[in-house]
């Protein structure tokens, strides 16, 4: 196979200099979609963003189009929030486009709100992300001066007010409900479902709530037309329903973090390997060998060398019980314990669970604590598995089915579960030893064939990548 | 004396109020600038607000004990937030950490003898390729040394010239 390249789109122009302003954006070809998008009745547009095949990029990869059709577009008013609160770790795309490219997000606004009749937009946009806050008002404001914003969006007729909101440093808030409840002035607590927000959302009202990566996407499918989009990603054909919808489309901002030698965002179309993205990162620092690597931000299942060939897209890694979730790709070389890289997620989560559901708030901090035994070497034969059964307790992961509001809980499992059972060797030296023990990479990890995640189903890519 | 808003301030709070059907939804941003204004959330500040929201100091109490950016006891004039999370890990963070602590003579969750700095350690800052990084106050800082530490802070207590951390966009 050809080198992969890069495909920038979203990330296109990126660094030039004064691109947050309204000026240099246009004078780079931004808000040329809203000449089209007008022109396109609301029903044509949400069937255009459906046939894309747009995924939402925040981590569960739903069709967009399919989210806007569930819509109720009978109540008024409707409400859109923009999810900018990027707290998932190894995830970190979202904060460039809000420095840099605020005014592609308020494109990607205009479209959706248009498509789906919303007056009213909110970014809940992170507490911690002060310069992205600070650049994204500063343009909302050149918009609303240059006639892009208010009561008549670009002498369209149609109004629209985007409004920024700081959330205040809860990574729950980035799950749609517990943005909502936030956003309303309340603990971001998730809700229960039904009501889906597109029902009952923000304020009680029907509610769209997208990905900063996702509307970005917008513009460009305006701009460029169906073809052009689809063109991009992999498509399978023979993948049952159940695996989820086998479209693959566009691109996707790959974050590349740890071990690499050049971390940092690879815009890529969809179905590029594991291995390929190490390698566009220039491999792993100082030539070591990688030991493990959690392809969609530290929820998703970790993978093993074994599985580096497998495309990061939401079809091939769901069929590897892994997933593509936000595209954080956190990569790990073979100096790393991977019992202490667990206690290190373990410590997060049991921060981050928002404590509505007994489940997550007393398990997750169990789980922690049996990690954080058995990486001291205080553990005793059997905790391997205690761990495993807590986990799968607060969900499931086997059967995909968890006992909390929300998913924070199989948030939690993936990883717990993914871990100690592919490099179960090392958790049991842990044990044996009485102390931290990395092993070598070999030995450290569960061999393939023993491997819960395997064998994985094969799938025929209609449409091969092309690495232009 | 009991917390009010500056003018300033009161007026722009009577504009947020505008960007939303129900005054609740206000709270987080008036919990902000009252932090701005006064350092912490004190139990001054929660009735306060509570009072210009129609809301009771308990459900403005129950919103600030729910986030970790609201501060409840006084702080100091700086707030350095050293990521932990498992990509500064990998980054070896432990070393900007202890550095800090021994630099400073504080440890985490503590506040300097002088009262300038408060040394805290966050969950993921979402700047994983600049890992290990920190914020001070509103600045990020990113591929921290110790070296570089000392140079920003000196910066900021007025020894030397401050240094920003640059910024890489995609590496580009």
């Amino acid at each position: 196979m050809a080198e992969a390249k890069e495909r920038r789109i979203l990330y296109e122009n990126l660094d030039v200099p004064g691109i947050h302003t309204l000026d240099v954006y246009r004078k780079h070809g931004g808000y040329a979609s809203l000449e089209k998008v007008f022109a396109i009745p609301p029903d044509d547009h949400i069937t255009l963003v459906k046939d894309s095949g747009l995924r939402g990029r925040g981590g569960a990869g739903f069709s967009t189009g399919m989210k806007w059709t569930l819509m109720n577009r009978q109540i008024e008013p409707r409400y859109l929030c923009c999810n900018a609160d990027e707290s998932e770790p190894g995830t970190f795309s979202n904060r460039y486009i809000l420095q840099n490219k605020p005014h592609m997000l308020i494109e990607g606004i205009i479209a959706c709100c248009w498509a789906l009749g919303i007056h009213t937009a909110y970014v809940y946009c992170r507490g911690e992300f002060t310069l992205a806050k600070k650049r994204l008002d500063a343009a909302i404001l050149e918009a609303y001066a240059a006639g892009i914003l208010g009561e008549s969006v670009a002498g369209s007729g149609f109004a629209l007010d985007v409004y920024t909101h700081s959330g205040a440093g809860a990574y729950i808030c980035g799950e749609e409900t517990g943005l909502i409840e936030s956003l309303e002035g309340k603990r971001g607590q998730p809700r229960n479902k039904p009501p889906f927000p597109a029902v009952q959302g923000l304020f009680m009202k029907p509610t769209c709530v997208q990905n900063v990566e996702t509307l970005s996407n917008l513009p460009f499918i305006v701009n460029n037309g169906l073809d052009w989009y689809k063109g991009m990603g992999s498509v399978y054909t023979d993948v049952p329903r159940t695996a989820g919808d086998p479209v693959n489309t566009g691109t996707k901002l790959y974050c590349v973090s740890g071990h690499v030698e050049k971390p940092g965002v690879y815009e890529v179309e969809l179905g590029i390997t594991a291995q390929d993205l190490i390698d566009m990162a220039s491999g792993v620092r100082g030539g070591n060998r990688v030991k493990a690597v959690i392809p969609g931000g530290s929820s998703a299942p970790v993978l093993t060398p074994y599985e580096l060939d497998c495309p990061l897209d939401f079809t091939s890694l769901g069929l590897a019980k892994s997933m593509l979730g936000s595209g954080g790709i956190i990569v790990m070389d073979e100096t790393v314990c991977t019992v202490s890289a667990l206690l290190n997620l373990m410590e997060f989560y049991a921060h981050e669970s928002c404590g509505q559901c007994t489940p997550c708030r007393s398990g997750t901090p169990w789980v922690r604590d049996i990690t954080k035994r058995i990486e001291a070497g205080h553990a005793k034969p059997g905790d391997i598995e205690q761990l495993i059964d807590v986990a799968n307790q607060i969900a499931n992961v086997d059967t995909f089915t968890w006992n909390t509001i929300c998913v924070f809980g199989i948030a939690v499992s993936w990883p717990a579960v993914s871990f100690a059972r592919k490099f179960r060797p090392e958790f049991e030296a842990h044990i044996l030893n009485g102390e931290c023990t990395v092993l070598p990479l070999e030995e450290a990890i569960t061999p393939p064939e023993q491997n819960y995640a395997y064998p994985r189903p094969q799938v025929t890519v209609v449409q091969q990548p092309k690495w232009h | 004396m009991p917390f009010e808003f500056t003018p300033e301030r009161r007026a722009h709070l009577d504009d947020l109020l505008t960007h939303y059907p129900t005054k609740r939804a206000a709270t987080l941003p008036a919990l902000h600038l009252a932090q701005a204004q006064n350092g912490y959330i004190s139990q001054d500040v929660m009735e306060h607000v509570a009072e210009l929201l129609d809301l009771s100091p308990a459900q403005v109490q129950d919103v600030v004990t729910f986030y970790p950016m609201f501060f409840q006891e006084p702080v100091g004039k700086h707030i350095i937030r050293v990521c932990k999370t498992l990509p500064c890990m990998l980054c070896d963070c432990k070393k900007v950490l202890d550095h800090l602590r021994e630099s400073l003579e504080v440890e985490v969750e503590g506040t300097t003898a002088d009262g300038n700095f408060t040394l805290l350690e966050v969950e993921c800052l979402a700047a994983c390729d600049q890992a290990p990084v920190m914020m001070v106050d509103e600045d990020l800082y990113g591929n921290l040394t110790p070296e570089k530490i000392d140079e920003i802070l000196g910066g900021i207590t007025g020894k030397a010239a401050p240094a920003k951390a640059e910024r890489r966009h995609g590496r580009g």
